[in-house]
C-alpha cells in the first residue's frame, strides 16, 4: 500500500503538515497535521510499504514494542483509509 | 504596458480599466528589466467575465491582475495573506478572517482610537509579505479588495491575528499547528509542487518568527486596547 499521489509532507516551523498539490488539491482543500510518528509512517508509505515492514521500521526507529507499534500503525492506516489517502 | 514597482519588484503590467487606473499610478516607477510581467488578453478578460456575470470587466481586470501578481511573488519569497494590515510605530499587524467578519472594521477602530496619524492601513485586504535579507516585510499593493486603502510602503511584520466576532473580548496566542490551516485558508494555494514548496518555505520563516493570535472582539474601545496592548512590539 502507498500514499496516493498529490500530497506534500513538510515540516513548517516545527509542525509536520501535509498539503494537497496537483490533482489532489482539486477535491481536498484542508491541511493535515501529523505528529512525529505519523510523519515517520507517512514517509515510509510515500514509496509504498506493507504492515510488516512498517512495524519493523517503527520499532527500529522508536523505543516501542512490537504489539504497541502494530496498534499505532493500525490506527494510522485506519485514519488514512477513512480520509481516502491510501492506495491499497 | 505600464511599469510599476510593487513589493520591491519591477512589474510590467497591462491594464486599462477604472480601478487599476486609479490605484496603480502611485506605484509607477521606471525600470529596465521586469521581474514580473502581467498581461491578460482582452479575450481572456471577456471570457472570465462571462463566467462571472455579477462582476464588471473592471472588477475582473482588478481581481485577476491581482491574482497573477500574488501567484508570481511565490518566486520571490513572497505570499499574500487575505487580511487588513494596520501599521503602527514601524510594524504591521495583520488581521485576517473570512470576508464579512470585521477585519477592516477592527483596523478602522485602531485608527479611530490610536489616531489616524499613528495607525494607518497599509493594505485593507491583500497585503504582500516578502522575506528580504532575513527580515519579514509587509507591503502595500494596488490590490486592496473593495476599498482603495493601500499605501506604497513596507514595514516589518509585527503579528498575525485571526479575528472572530464575540460579545466578550479575548485574545490568545495560538500554536503553529493551529495557525497553519488558518493561514492556508487565507492565502493563494498553488497547485504546482514547486510553488507549494516555495509557499511553505515562506510560511516556515514567518511562523518561526512571528507571533500568531486568535482575537474575539466586538466594536468597542476595549477591544482595540486589548488587541493593541497584547500584540504591540517596540523597536
Amino acid at each position: 500500500m502507498k500514499i496516493k499521489d498529490g500530497y506534500l509532507l513538510r515540516c513548517v516551523a516545527g509542525s509536520n503538515i501535509v498539503v494537497p498539490v496537483g490533482e489532489g488539491s482539486m477535491d481536498f482543500s484542508g491541511v493535515i497535521t501529523l505528529n512525529g510518528v505519523g510523519a515517520f509512517l507517512w514517509k515510509c508509505l510515500e514509496n509504498g510499504s506493507d504492515k510488516e515492514t512498517l512495524t519493523e521500521k517503527l520499532t527500529a526507529e522508536y523505543d516501542v514494542d512490537k504489539a504497541t507499534a502494530a496498534e499505532d500503525i493500525d490506527d494510522f492506516l485506519k485514519k488514512l483509509r477513512e480520509a481516502g489517502l491510501l492506495d491499497e | 504596458m505600464n511599469k510599476l514597482r510593487v513589493a520591491d519588484l519591477n512589474v510590467l503590467i497591462k491594464y486599462k480599466y477604472e480601478t487599476m487606473l486609479k490605484q496603480a499610478p502611485v506605484y509607477a516607477c521606471d525600470f529596465e528589466k521586469a521581474d514580473i510581467a502581467i498581461s491578460i488578453p482582452d479575450s481572456e478578460l471577456e471570457a472570465l467575465q462571462a463566467e462571472n456575470p455579477h462582476l464588471s470587466i473592471n472588477d475582473i481586470e482588478y481581481i485577476f491582475t491581482g491574482a497573477a501578481f500574488y501567484e508570481s511573488i511565490l518566486d520571490f519569497d513572497g505570499i499574500m495573506l487575505h487580511s487588513s494590515g494596520v501599521c503602527v510605530d514601524g510594524y504591521v499587524y495583520l488581521f485576517s478572517a473570512d470576508p464579512g467578519t470585521g477585519k477592516s472594521t477592527h483596523t478602522g477602530l485602531w485608527q479611530k482610537y490610536l489616531g489616524s496619524d499613528k495607525a494607518f492601513i497599509i493594505n485593507d485586504d491583500k497585503p504582500a509579505i516578502r522575506l528580504i535579507d532575513d527580515k519579514i516585510y509587509v507591503y502595500g499593493t494596488p490590490w486592496s479588495g473593495k476599498t482603495d486603502q493601500n499605501l506604497n510602503m513596507r514595514e516589518e511584520l509585527g503579528a498575525i491575528v485571526f479575528i472572530e466576532q464575540s460579545k466578550k473580548n479575548f485574545i490568545t496566542p495560538i500554536s503553529v499547528a493551529e495557525a497553519i490551516p488558518l493561514i492556508m485558508k487565507q492565502t493563494l494555494r498553488p497547485r504546482e509542487l514547486d510553488k507549494a514548496n516555495k509557499m511553505l518555505d515562506v510560511l516556515d520563516k514567518i511562523l518561526t518568527e512571528t507571533p500568531v493570535y486568535r482575537l474575539g472582539c466586538d466594536m468597542s474601545r476595549e477591544a482595540v486596547e486589548l488587541s493593541y496592548n497584547t500584540i504591540k512590539r517596540s523597536n
